[in-house]
């Protein structure tokens, strides 16, 4: 993201910059900020532009059109801020403990004014470190067109873009393609020849009675013969398009699934799961059926047509432009309806996704619409929805009913031309009935394929939306990828976490200036009120997202320099939400292991005290999970996501509220378990139990975005800080109450389904 | 519903006690405080508040509590509940921090002192931006972004959103929230007072 735009000359001279001051960051902000209101109106001449001066210490300069507005001497002020308030931010600096809004600016700024922010805010504190950002800017520095996740502007550089991915997509299957032209070459060629066949044959051998019933055989004979030939070709050449359909869209799909695997989870959430599984279904079956349907005569058919005009030409000029006058007409209406037409399939398509992501959503949610008693007002809304589309699609059915015959008749329009014109023709003597017959023949043949090809561009252009909307996919650069210099590493258990700051917006930081040390086998009970950042250090961790600042090393090497694959595979995860896939309970435990023996997996399950219950259900290990099996309880199945965590002998442990939804015996096996577990293996554990924690070799206290304290158990205790606190209110409490949790109380939130919050008197 | 438990054992902790951590010592009336906290909804106006604008374009509050003690703050937030529906109504005034502890609830802004509202719409047009869509003049749709340029309740603006995402949400059948690629949103308020040349632009959307 660029912090530093290029000043106009004449603005930059107002400034009256010092000797040794230069231009750190400069940007535009777009709303009028004007005597401590907020006013209505862009602005679009207002430059917010912080200097640093190697004497001074650096100035702040706030200006509109060709007035400075504010003007600060960053030495002197306490803090300068980007404030991210509703849909827009507001640059702020504190002077003299007091604090004064500068300007205002839409969310279009607030990310590159929340790193000029902290730039500026270094400067006043006195450090020299200038801020950089790896964001990627979301529009094209030359034509200011939105860029799609890329690096490359789809307009600037990469025209005719779709044509060469559709190339690029057929290269593999070149052979087959040339095969396939060739016989549809052969093909066109057998239809072109016909007519010519049989003009001979009426001119020689009918019109004067003048052939023997050897003619007439010969005639029967070669017609039969092309007839046959032409089946045979064309089912082979079907053949091999349908294959070939199904190859391609195969291969797509492969890809597309592969790349929604490596996107990072940041993307994931900001599509939703419906339309995602759209285009990995549906938009390459539509790349399929093209390939079937439409590219398999596209060849064959120019060639046709091509080759009927020519012969049509050469045998009459006049009669050949009478004739097709109304392929005019034709491209004329269909070029005049285009943009209807693109506009209906796009619509039908976008109220056909809504559709899905509704559905999806309802049946995800459906415990909660039942226990709500909402099944009739869902089942409305979803009928609303479901009407909006048969509306469309009705709508677009019908403007084709009614569209194609009313072309087709047009079309239609040029046979009765010819046939009159061709007519009088051959009472003059000009032409011999033959030559009308094939004239006629010829006109058919141009005008039958036309009919196809005014379906030309609606299958195309589903086609085109469809590949693009893949591409849209597929070229998405992930954020988080391997580079070259990446490395498989066996990890021993050394984490270093320096210096980290992270937020999943950047102007929004969760975690900031995290540092902490963790020695191998160490087990670190990460503590705080929710929302506090310690799932997010986690996440930071386990690299599910990059670190905007600072470096995560495990043994001194940066997790971004060592493969996904080497590093995942090192990490057992135990997450608040156990998903399990539909299988199995032996798969799911063998999923991070897919090679485990049943030994293997019998010790995980037994270690993570899940085992009784396993052999107790009707099929033991082979209990069907999942969408319509087994129903598993909340412990069950954490005790299951246990096993798959541990079952890896994984040098990382995570636990995050890994214990949360079991009573406390089975809680307390576990943990006797996992104590033997943990031993030797570097534990990360989130608990707002604490009791869980009471194993950790230090506790971590993460509040207000900070590390507030580390220590023992008795050191914080000691310490009588915010864990102490903690503890304190979790014993007084457990004596009159069955809250374990203060925070609960506190936050009004509950997370878990264990934990009381009502009275209980 | 009272909270479960025992009577405090000391007095009232002061102001400075509603804060959370960091807890020099468990002291259980802190909590039961919070807990209080949590039912209850305090009412802020003309009697019991006195708000000011600030040199640097904020507002302060002095705020008097039940029972008597009046509490200074340099800055305050100042939130609407119901943005999209009521904007006028249960305005929250809450602590400028980040945890943005509420200190009261200003009902109605037509129910207190001209002046004391003036300061507080003030607040409310800082820190909420929804520009209102009053004329579409083009949409354009290329490589999956549609492009707008419109005339908002601002002015003047082109902006672009995703063809595939939720960019466009229906708050009802006839008012609709647009979200551009940079998360700026902007509001039809009534698509029916739409030209039909324009709906024509949008009907994609809608």
């Amino acid at each position: 993201m660029k912090l530093k735009y290029r000043l106009p000359k004449d603005r930059q001279e107002m400034l009256g910059l010092r000797d040794n001051e230069e231009i750190k960051y400069c940007a535009p902000y777009d709303l009028a900020y004007e005597n401590n209101k907020a006013e209505k109106g862009y602005i679009d001449d207002g430059y917010i532009v912080v200097t640093a001066d190697t004497k001074n210490g650096g100035r702040l300069f706030v200006t509109k059109a060709d007035k400075i507005v504010h003007e600060y001497e960053l030495g002197k002020c306490d803090e300068v801020k980007c404030e991210s308030l509703i849909d827009n931010g507001i640059l702020t600096v504190k002077k003299d403990g007091k604090q004064y809004c500068l300007a205002r600016f839409s969310m279009k700024h607030v990310a590159r004014f929340a790193y000029i922010a902290k730039g500026a805010d270094l400067i006043a504190k006195g450090k020299d470190r200038e801020v950089v950002s790896t964001e990627r800017d979301i529009y094209c520095d030359k034509c200011g067109r939105a860029l799609p996740g890329t690096s490359k502007c789809p307009h600037c550089e990469g025209k005719g873009d779709t044509f060469n991915k559709f190339m690029q997509l057929c290269g593999p299957y070149k052979w087959r393609l040339l095969t396939i032209s060739l016989f549809m070459i052969f093909s066109s060629f057998c239809s072109l020849f016909t007519p010519e066949i049989q003009q001979r044959f009426i001119d020689d051998s009918l019109r004067d009675a003048s052939g023997t019933t050897a003619d007439v055989l010969r005639f029967v004979f070669t017609m039969l013969g092309i007839s046959v030939a032409l089946i045979v070709v064309n089912v082979a050449k079907n053949w091999w398009c349908v294959t070939l359909g199904a190859r391609i869209s195969m291969d797509l799909r492969r890809k597309l699934y592969e790349k929604v695997q490596i996107l990072s989870l940041s993307f994931m959430n900001k599509r939703k799961p419906g339309e995602l599984i759209n285009r990995i279904t549906r938009d390459t079956s539509h790349i399929r059926q093209f390939m079937e349907s439409v590219f398999g005569n596209i060849f064959s058919t120019v060639f046709t047509m091509v080759g009927a005009l020519i012969v049509m030409i050469s045998m009459d000029v006049m009669l050949t432009l009478a004739s097709i006058m109304f392929i005019v007409v034709v491209i004329i209406m269909n070029r005049l309806w285009w943009k209807k037409i693109r506009r209906m399939f796009r619509m039908q398509r976008f109220k056909d996704d809504k559709v899905h992501s509704r559905l999806q959503d309802v049946i995800s949610g459906m415990r909660v619409v039942k226990s709500f008693g909402k099944e009739r007002e869902e089942s409305q809304r979803f009928i609303a929805l479901t009407g909006e589309f048969a509306d469309v699609q009705k709508n677009n059915e019908t403007f084709f009913a009614i569209f194609y015959p009313l072309l087709m008749f047009v079309m239609g329009l040029g046979m009765y031309f010819a046939t009159y014109f061709g007519g009088t023709f051959v009472l003059d003597g000009i032409m011999t009935p033959g030559e009308l017959m094939q004239f006629i023949s010829y006109t058919g043949i141009l005008y039958g394929p036309l009919q196809w090809m005014t379906n030309l561009p609606r299958s195309i252009l589903q086609m085109v939306t469809s590949l693009e909307r893949v591409y849209d996919v597929l070229d998405e650069i992930p954020e988080i990828g391997d580079n070259q210099t990446c490395i498989e590493k066996e990890i021993e258990g050394n984490i270093e976490i320096d210096n980290v700051t992270f937020g999943y917006k950047p102007y929004e930081p969760v975690l900031e200036g995290i540092s902490l040390n963790v020695k191998k086998g160490e087990m670190i009970g990460l503590v705080g009120p929710s929302g506090a950042g310690k799932s997010t250090l986690i996440n930071l961790i386990m690299r599910l997202y990059d670190v905007d600042e600072g470096a995560i090393r495990i043994d001194g090497t940066d997790i971004r320099q060592i493969t996904q694959k080497s590093l995942h595979s090192q990490i057992g995860v135990v997450l608040q939400e156990t998903f399990l896939f539909a299988g199995t309970i032996l798969n799911n435990i063998k999923f991070a292991k897919s090679d485990a023996t049943f030994e293997e997996v019998i010790r995980a399950a037994k270690a993570a005290n899940a085992h009784d219950f396993i052999v107790k259900t009707p099929d033991g290990y082979n209990t069907y999970v999942g969408e319509h099996g087994h129903k598993l309880s909340g412990g069950e199945r954490q005790r299951i996501a246990i096993a798959r965590a541990i079952l890896n002998d994984p040098k990382l442990l995570i636990l995050d509220e890994a214990t949360s939804a079991l009573d406390t015996e089975s809680e307390y096996m576990i943990q006797q378990a996992l104590e033997r577990l943990t031993e030797g293996r570097t534990t990360f554990a989130i608990a707002h139990r604490l009791s869980t924690l009471r194993n950790a070799t230090r506790l971590v206290v993460i509040d207000a975005h900070k590390i507030a304290e580390v220590g023992t158990h008795n050191e914080l205790m000691e310490k009588k800080g915010i864990y102490y606190g903690l503890v304190t209110a979790q014993l007084k409490m457990q004596g009159s109450m069955p809250i374990e949790n203060p925070e609960d109380l506190l936050e009004k939130e509950s997370e878990g389904d264990t934990t009381g919050q009502g009275d209980k008197e | 519903m009272r909270p479960p438990m025992g009577p405090p054992p000391g007095g009232p902790g002061g102001h400075g006690g509603r804060r959370r951590p960091p807890m020099e010592d468990f002291d259980e009336s802190k909590f039961l405080e919070q807990s209080k906290d949590l039912l209850e909804l305090r009412y802020i106006d003309d009697k019991n508040a006195v708000f000011k604008r600030t040199e640097g374009g904020f507002v302060s509050l002095d705020y008097t509590d039940k029972e008597g003690n009046v509490q200074h703050y340099d800055r305050v937030g100042v939130y609407r509940t119901f943005p999209m529906s009521n904007p006028d109504i249960f305005i929250s005034i809450r602590e400028p921090d980040e945890k943005a502890r509420e200190i009261g609830v200003v009902k109605d802004l037509k129910e207190i002192a001209k002046e004391t509202a003036d300061i507080l719409r003030e607040q409310l047009d800082l820190r909420y931006f929804v520009p209102q869509v009053e004329r579409i003049i083009d949409v354009k749709s290329e490589y999956g972004y549609a492009y707008f340029d419109v005339v908002t309740d601002f002015g003047n603006c082109r902006f672009a959103i995703h063809m595939s995402g939720g960019g466009v949400v229906h708050l009802t059948d006839t008012r609709i929230m647009i979200t551009d690629i940079d998360g700026n949103r902007f509001e039809i308020k009534d698509v029916s007072k739409l030209s039909s040349a324009e709906l024509k632009k949008i009907d994609l959307f809608l």
